[in-house]
């Protein structure tokens, strides 16, 4: 089969645009880094790609607030993004990605497309990058998440990483719906309920705070534990399952 | 009013030092006089812009005349000339030794060595210092020093792609009791200030800050010391630029603005009350980001000739450098301005940051243009550059500057400065068995701010952006481990996932060491960056080092003779370990009056950056305890003295002798260490430097979670060493290894006749034992000590 394309969206700002297409391409992927600009000039069509990602970064600057920017780009070809969201096509926001999932009204998934949630400043007021522990939600629908153990480790990299919903019914539908797919050992930055990432109903939405793309490789982790020979850790599986649910 | 530059030629020597000081120019005598000069030959009155010119050009900051001027050194009764410190020195080692490995040193932005094993790249390094402008506004100068050193690298050739940001900080101790004169800032508001300048801008850039170290001193309250590098990775290929006549002169990135009017000038001034903000450049991460992603784009498609950042002096140096053969025309009015009401001669002069200057063939401008507006960066065509070594600039009708390059570039006259040795006196005697336990000691020691945990600082920045930073500043089983360098695998650079070579970077820096002995210093910094490559499993024979000189007013002779004598170190230190260097800076006039008045300079301040090759970053190791029942040792002789010691720094004056480092013996172990890295028979290794032995067997033991039970009789020593010079002093070149077991006797042959001795083993008891045949020092909880040492410096 062929490899599926990927369009990893970036726009003035965004930084980890190549190690996210590395780490697609390394899964057997076709990436492609895409500005939002060549998409607003149409010289590319969200429509041709079977995989979208949002990688992290600071898009325009994270003015206004985290994503908001690049989520009010993206306003104009709306329909674009619904259509690729409805037709089950595996769209990862990592990061920043992530903050723009939530700014556009993507995550939590409503059917306005309206932001219903936020990504607020950490509790502890600034920038945090280090190592956390994670759980995965077995019972989510998440595509991206399948065959992960229990608690993975993952590193984090924001500012704005505080999770909230300020309607308590939108809240407890997500949770009831195991749309939290992957939370917080050990909160970092006051999410509502450890929430460090979720779905939408299907489970090929996805956005979360951690960097699946940085413990890709087991060289990539800070404890280098000694005898370990796997090439690849857990962030590799994230990539892979979304390259494995296209293939079919 | 009459145009102050009317009667330029006519001005007496005292009048034309008022003209210099009311325009903030820093010009001394001599360099006035020969402007002077040749207007009168020229035969016209300066226009203010050429004055201007003249004083960026010829600035300390630009031309670094100090360090490349004659100097004249008196020391134990001899006299020594230099005709030029810097080329006799640190250059002549770099010749010496002629590495075909080094494939651009001392001329571009920023040193570059191979890189790889593909001969495909090379990695460009550099180092600055914001010192000024950090006393002045810690998070604007903070975050303009990084943006400027990242902008050295893209302006490195024809471009490198950044992949590693270093940073070295030096303030007043946070709690200090020092007074502080009026208008200038506490050193904790500068600490925090800086910190977050550097957070702001590196992790806006997507650049990992992976490496540094800060470093307290009550020197330093007035003048903090910031430190900022960049690495990058640049194909082989796009080294050498060459500016074409006729090329076009094209801006891109910010607009020009009257922020940063006279930086190149103000960083040759001691800073007081009259210093002003507005020589200070205001940031903007996100256009220099544009700016990183156009020219990566953009030099791939070749489609300029030359590119060089706008630093120091802006428009006047870029384009005065670039055009240095060709001449330059350029028209102000063309420029994209933040301000309308903006003098001509500061449009050329204003050091608005996240500003590039390319050389443009006017067939590429428009496939150039198209990539600029792809990624919303903003540009303007300035004029060209024509062939005719003439600086040409105006703006509408009016000339604003028309010299010619070879005066501006070879003009600058210079003279002879001064250079004394300081007297130091020396206690050597045994230091007394100090009244606290050492286990006392060893947590106060952990717990100082000199030793103490980073975390708080470095969780800040974006340290593993990228995907490429193998070996992290925290390190260990929980991540938090202090590393001692850093390694990078610039995968976001070379595109290659089945290359696993990448590159370490460590520093040296030590200038309580360069309070006794400024020589030692430059010897015993060196080494200690080495070695922390060495602690990775890095190439070390194929070390690179960069000098970051940092000095009070050299108009002190006794400064100067400090400069004399750690320059001549750090020749003797390249020398003998094989290591070139490729690129350095210096920074002088720190130093400021104190609340009383007096002149308060800074300690003599030198820092080593280091770089050298890891063939297989998967192999590359830490320095975090890996498992019970591996054996430890020790590599290296323990020798007497406590100079430059943190336990000095603690208890006060006392003993103050430094044991010289014996660099041939230095080279011997570390080059058998390395083999025994390499085969995989290190588990663990830990530099032995502040606090001494005692806190780098804490550290090793905490990072890992695990105890160890050492019994310190077995380790080369001194003869005479007392158990404190043993547990806290810092002799140089020793470090802790821990041993895989199965590999000890392959290790035991392979170091049988160096200095490489058993001193006990890891356990899985979480606690540190220490003693020296049945004595016993201490027995510490190994949570208690990283409880002590882990605290929030910020």
């Amino acid at each position: 089969m062929n490899k599926p394309k990927v369009i990893i969206l970036r726009g003035t700002g965004t930084n980890c645009d190549i190690e996210t297409l590395t780490s697609f391409k390394y899964v057997g992927a076709e990436p492609e880094l895409v500005h939002i600009n060549q998409l607003l000039s149409g010289a590319r069509k969200v429509l041709d790609y079977s995989i979208m990602a949002f990688p992290g970064g600071f898009s325009y600057g994270d003015d206004i607030s985290a994503g908001k920017i690049f989520a009010l780009k993206m306003s104009r070809l709306n329909a674009d993004f619904e259509k690729f969201i409805k037709t089950k096509r595996p769209v990862i926001g990592i990061c920043n990605g992530f903050q723009i999932l939530v700014k556009t009204g993507f995550l939590p998934e409503n059917k306005a497309n309206a932001q219903v949630s936020t990504l607020y400043n950490n509790d502890c007021g600034h920038f945090l990058a280090r190592w956390e522990k994670f759980r995965i939600n077995k019972s989510s629908p998440c595509i991206f998440t399948k065959g992960l153990p229990d608690e993975i480790d993952l590193p984090i990299a924001h500012g704005e990483g505080k999770f909230m919903i300020e309607d308590k019914k939108i809240m407890a539908d997500l949770l009831g719906r195991e749309l939290h797919a992957i939370t917080y050992a050990d909160n970092p930055n006051g999410s509502m309920h450890d929430i460090a990432g979720i779905t939408n109903a299907a489970g090929t939405c996805f956005g979360l705070m951690p960097h699946p793309e940085r413990n890709f490789f087991a060289h990539q982790r800070p404890d280098r534990p000694a005898g370990a020979r796997e090439a690849v850790s857990v962030g590799y599986q994230f990539f892979s399952n979304a390259v494995e649910y296209v293939k079919g | 009013m009459t145009d102050p530059m009317s009667n330029f030629t006519t001005l007496n020597a005292k009048q034309l030092a008022g003209l210099d000081s009311a325009c903030g120019w820093s010009l001394n005598a001599l360099e006035l006089a020969e402007a002077q000069r040749y207007f009168k030959k020229a035969g016209r009155e300066p226009e203010r812009g050429e004055l201007e010119t003249l004083a960026q050009t010829w600035s300390e900051h630009c031309k670094h005349k100090t360090f490349s001027g004659p100097v004249s050194f008196k020391a134990g009764g001899k006299t020594k000339k230099y005709k030029n410190l810097f080329k006799e020195t640190i250059v002549k080692a770099t010749r010496t030794l002629n590495k075909k490995w080094c494939l651009s040193v001392f001329t571009d932005n920023a040193g570059i060595v191979e890189f790889g094993n593909k001969g495909k790249w090379g990695l460009a390094f550099k180092a600055e210092t914001h010192n000024h402008p950090c006393a002045v506004e810690p998070y604007g100068g903070a975050e303009t020093g990084v943006g400027g050193v990242i902008r050295d690298i893209l302006g490195v050739g024809l471009g490198a792609k950044p992949v590693l940001n270093t940073d070295t900080f030096c303030f007043g101790f946070p709690d200090t009791k020092m007074k502080m004169p009026k208008n200038s800032h506490p050193p904790e508001r500068i600490f925090r200030g800086v910190v977050e300048g550097v957070r702001d801008y590196g992790n806006r850039m997507g650049i990992p800050t992976a490496a540094g170290g800060i470093y307290f001193d009550d020197g330093y309250c007035l003048n903090p010391l910031v430190y900022v590098g960049c690495a990058g990775l640049i194909p082989v290929d796009k080294i050498d630029k060459k500016v074409h006549s006729g090329d076009l002169i094209v801006s891109i990135g910010g607009r020009t603005g009257r922020d940063g009017i006279h930086g190149a000038t103000f960083s040759s001034a001691n800073i007081d009350e009259e210093t002003t903000t507005s020589a200070v450049q205001i940031g903007h991460a996100i256009n220099e980001k544009k700016t990183l992603d156009v020219i990566m784009r953009a030099r791939d498609l070749n489609l300029y000739n030359a590119v060089t950042d706008c630093g120091a002096g802006g428009f006047s140096s870029a384009i005065g450098e670039l055009g240095s053969e060709t001449g330059a025309r350029v028209h102000l009015d063309a420029a994209r301005l933040k301000d309308t009401r903006i003098e001509p001669w500061e449009i050329w002069v204003s050091e608005s940051q996240e500003r590039m200057i390319l050389a443009v063939p006017q067939a590429k401008l428009k496939k150039l243009a198209a990539i600029l507006d792809a990624e919303s960066c903003e540009y303007c065509v300035l004029g060209n550059f024509p062939g005719d070594g003439r600086l040409l600039v105006t703006h509408g009708e009016t000339s604003v500057v028309d010299l010619p390059m070879a005066f501006l570039h070879g003009g600058v006259p210079n003279f002879e400065k001064p250079a004394v040795q300081r007297v130091i006196k020396i206690n050597s005697k045994t230091p007394a068995k100090p009244a606290k336990s050492y286990g006392h000691i060893l947590k106060n020691l952990l717990a100082h701010p000199n030793i103490c945990s980073r975390h708080s600082v470095i969780t800040q920045y974006d340290h593993e952006v990228q995907g490429g930073t193998v070996i992290k500043p925290l390190q260990g089983r929980y991540g938090d481990g202090p590393g001692d360098a850093a390694v990078i695998w610039p995968q976001a650079a070379t595109l290659d996932l089945a290359d696993f070579a990448g590159f370490a970077v460590g520093h040296g820096f030590n200038p309580a060491l360069g309070k006794i002995d400024p020589y030692q210093m430059a010897l015993q910094s060196i080494d200690e960056a080495i070695r922390n490559l060495l602690c990775t499993g890095a190439e070390i024979s194929r070390t690179a080092i960069m000098d970051n000189f940092c000095a009070a007013s050299p108009k002190d002779p006794r400064v100067m003779g400090d400069l004399v004598l750690a320059a001549e170190g750090c020749h003797d230190g390249a020398i003998a370990y094989g290591a070139p260097f490729i690129s350095g800076k210096d920074s002088f006039y720190n130093q400021a009056r104190d609340a009383e008045g007096r002149e308060y300079p800074i300690p003599i301040s030198l820092l080593i950056s280091a770089t050298a090759p890891v063939e297989d970053v998967r192999k590359a190791i830490t320095m975090d305890f890996k498992e019970a029942g591996n054996p430890v040792y020790l590599a290296g002789v323990c020798g007497r003295g406590m100079g430059g010691s943190v336990y000095n720094d603690m208890t006060g004056p006392g003993n103050n002798h430094i044991t010289p480092l014996d660099m041939k013996a230095a080279v011997r172990l570390y080059t058998t260490l390395l083999i025994a890295i390499k085969k995989g028979w290190v588990a663990a290794a830990h530099d032995v430097s502040q606090g001494g032995l005692a806190v780098t067997l804490a550290e090793m033991a905490f990072s890992g979670g695990l105890g160890a039970q050492l019994d310190l009789a077995g380790a080369a020593k001194e003869k005479g060493l007392s158990a404190l010079e043993l547990l806290f002093g810092e002799s140089p070149a020793r470090l802790a290894l821990e041993v895989v077991k199965e590999h000890e006797t392959g290790f035991l042959k392979l170091v049988k006749g160096l200095p490489v001795k058993e001193i006990g083993h890891v356990t899985e008891e979480p606690a540190l034992l220490a003693g020296d045949s049945g004595n016993n020092f201490f027995r510490e909880d190994i949570h208690q000590l990283k409880t002590r040492w882990k605290r929030e410096l910020i």
